[in-house]
């Protein structure tokens, strides 16, 4: 199968405009894209609901309700492009990873000066990034640097602020992403995609660039290097989500890549194969904030981890984007 | 009187008869890194004809060179995040030196040498803290001197201005971390600068663009005669939004930032990969190896005078009367009177930069 796939890598790409990608973009669309967006708008509408009842960082309700929301966040992050990317949406719902700390900054100042844009969304949402999202609700949730910082009627107005401007995002994108559906199944002239080609190519970079997040940045920050590895660069850690947005990342990107390959049953069968066996190991580490990387043997298999990463990255380079016409080129690395 | 003459004739004796110049490597007029069909990454010297003159061995891909002002000598960088450079003997092919970066801190790919060749600037990353330096080097034992910062994140490329006695550096504004390898890190705080710096590291002047502009990362430059700075731009922010990839800078006036039409800049997909002025300074043109095009603008009026469709253009540099570009797909060619001519091309694909080298002040 795979000498199959191999063969058809190297004979299509001359064959790559007449492909017609017509029923793969409506099916990536229709049952991978769209309903994500859909699940994270209730999951932050519950969120929001849940502040307003309760806006201690203690009660279960909201916890449960930031854990499902943060969730369905990661199951769509790597969709990173048309309504998610408008007005930085997707960096207020999830700024990180966070290098110079503005997070704790931010939020140090709003409550330091009892800033009133709390009361409006409007308002707040003209605030920082950094102060915004699910990473900001986590510190105020988690981090017991903010469960005493300034007055307690203030920590539970910007708790409140913070979950109904993550609803609001959330809203936003799922809303927007109705009718940017239709620019993304039927490309044209007029539209962000000229082509079906350039279509795919959009969804492709989708699957690259979510892999390389989560395999470099996701699992790259916290390992940092062998005689210095830096669990306290986890994403998420403080909530014990860091493994798990592993996870959830990998099998929202294993999705995106079978519906991808549909048409090259022996490049799918590769990558899932690879996927299955990325999975597999992130669910058999047991180590939620991947606190490991500081032991040799805890790095050496979040190491095997990244590893496995990084080979589905290498089937999708190799195999499935030459298969569908798209060439990296000599030159166009970002930032060269 | 006579002592002093004697004296100036003395230093210029010893600054250039030891040295042999470039001529005894044949001329070149410009430097460019390559792959080449037998799996080698080499670094050329290619005179204004597009004829290949020599090639050397290097360790890994290139990216940029920086060519001495004086001796055939070249400083060839590695593709970011690399940690070394090598320095290049032209005549004899050999490595003469290799630069190391300091612990905890990396290359750019890009570097300039003094205007008396003395000293070299490299642009690196001092990527604990997330800020940009400038590292000195002595350019005859390729010893370390020091560093400054660059005045902020994510230097890529710099120039020595025409006074000879300031640096302007595009800090691109992105921040990476090895541990990370090339992902961004910043982006929705990215702000992306030119600073002019003297040799001592003051900062001069700081040029940022407006506000809605700050996911424009100012990433490669060219310096006319006159001081006119030129700056391409590969954009970080929505894909839908197609702002200018070119900007012109006077030092202590505001930027102009020149696009072409929608129909054609928008087909560029945020990315600029050189810039050069023309041989006579009229023109100024930036590659798009994404978009498959070179742009090409009057400089005066600022206005579009040419959209020359050309597959993985990326090195660029001025040539005579107008612009010498290589390719990833191996072309060599001159564009000139309107008109983009193939004269060359070697079995290789070019890498993204062609470096034009200066001749003696």
């Amino acid at each position: 199968m795979r000498t199959l796939a191999l063969a058809l890598a190297l004979i299509l790409p001359l064959h790559a405009h007449a492909q017609n990608h017509g029923p793969i973009l409506t099916s990536t669309v229709e049952t991978h894209v769209l309903p994500g967006f859909a699940v994270l708008s209730q999951a932050t509408e519950a969120l929001t609901q849940a502040a307003q009842t309760d806006c201690s960082p203690g009660s279960a309700r909201l916890q449960a309700a930031y854990h499902t929301a943060f969730d369905s966040w990661i199951s769509v992050s790597h969709l990173r492009f048309g309504p998610t990317e408008v007005q930085d949406r997707a960096f207020s719902l999830a700024f990180w990873p966070d290098t110079k700390g503005f997070t704790p900054k931010a939020l140090s100042g709003l409550i330091a000066s009892e800033d009133a844009s709390v009361e409006t969304p409007a308002e707040f949402a003209e605030t920082s990034v950094a102060g915004r999202g699910f990473f900001a609700l986590e510190q105020m949730l988690f981090d017991p640097k903010f469960t005493d910082q300034g007055a307690a009627p203030y920590r539970c107005a910007l708790i409140q602020a913070i979950a109904t401007d993550i609803d609001n995002n959330a809203h936003a994108i799922d809303a927007d992403w109705a009718i940017y559906a239709i620019t993304l199944t039927r490309p044209g002239e007029s539209g962000p995609y000229r082509s079906e080609d350039e279509a795919m190519q959009e969804l492709y970079r989708a699957l690259t660039t979510g892999l390389e997040f989560t395999g470099d940045t996701r699992l790259g920050r916290p390992m940092g290097t062998f005689d210095r590895p830096r669990p306290n660069r986890a994403e998420a850690r403080r909530s014990d989500r860091s493994l798990r947005h592993v996870e959830l990342s990998l099998i929202a990107l294993r999705d995106l890549a079978a519906h991808l390959s549909a048409d090259y049953p022996g490049i799918a069968a590769d990558l899932d194969a690879a996927f299955a066996k990325a999975i597999a190991s992130a669910q058999s580490l047991d180590d939620p904030a991947l606190a490991g990387v500081a032991t040799p043997q805890g790095r050496f298999r979040v190491e095997a981890l990244q590893q496995s990463i990084n080979d589905i990255r290498a089937i999708a380079s190799a195999e499935l984007g030459p298969t569908l016409g798209i060439n990296a080129g000599f030159n166009s690395l970002d930032g060269d | 009187m006579t002592n002093r003459r004697h004296f100036l004739a003395g230093l210029a004796a010893a600054s250039l008869a030891p040295v042999r110049g470039w001529a005894s490597v044949g001329a070149p007029d410009y430097l460019a890194a390559a792959l080449f069909p037998d799996g080698s990454y080499r670094l050329a010297g290619l005179d204004i004809n597009g004829e290949i003159l020599f090639t050397l061995p290097l360790p890994a891909r290139g990216h940029a060179a920086a060519a001495h002002p004086y001796r055939a000598q070249a400083v060839a960088f590695a593709r970011r995040p690399g940690t070394f450079a090598v320095v290049i003997d032209c005549t004899t092919g050999r490595e003469t030196a290799r630069l190391e970066a300091p612990k905890n801190r990396h290359f750019y790919g890009h570097g300039v040498f003094s205007a008396n060749g003395n000293k070299l600037f490299t642009t690196e990353n001092n990527f604990e803290a997330g800020e940009g330096v400038i590292g000195i080097w002595d350019s005859q034992s390729y010893t370390r001197l020091g560093e400054f910062p660059s005045g902020g994140v994510g230097p890529h490329d710099m120039r020595l201005m025409p006074d000879g006695q300031t640096l302007v550096v595009a800090n691109g504004g992105i921040e990476t971390h090895p541990d990370t390898g090339r992902s961004k890190l910043n982006l929705p705080v990215m702000r992306s600068r030119l600073s002019y710096l003297n040799l001592s590291g003051r900062v001069l002047e700081q040029v940022e663009l407006p506000r809605a502009m700050h996911k424009n990362s100012i990433r490669h430059l060219c310096v006319r005669r006159d001081g006119l700075v030129g700056f391409a731009m590969q954009w970080q922010g929505e894909t839908s939004q197609h702002p200018p990839l070119l900007g012109l800078h006077r030092q202590g006036d505001a930027p102009h930032l020149l696009s072409a039409p929608v129909a054609d800049h928008s087909t560029l997909q945020g990315y600029a990969g050189s810039i050069a002025f023309a041989g006579d300074g009229q023109t100024v043109a930036i590659t798009c190896p994404r978009g498959n095009a070179l742009h090409r603008f009057t400089v005066d009026d600022g206005q579009l005078s040419g959209v020359f469709p050309l597959e993985d253009v990326c090195g660029l540099g001025p040539g005579t009367g107008g612009f010498v570009y290589t390719t990833g797909t191996g072309l060599v060619g001159r564009l000139r009177n309107g008109k983009a001519k193939t004269f060359a091309q070697p079995r290789c694909q070019w890498d993204n930069h062609l470096i034009p080298i200066r001749g003696p002040a």
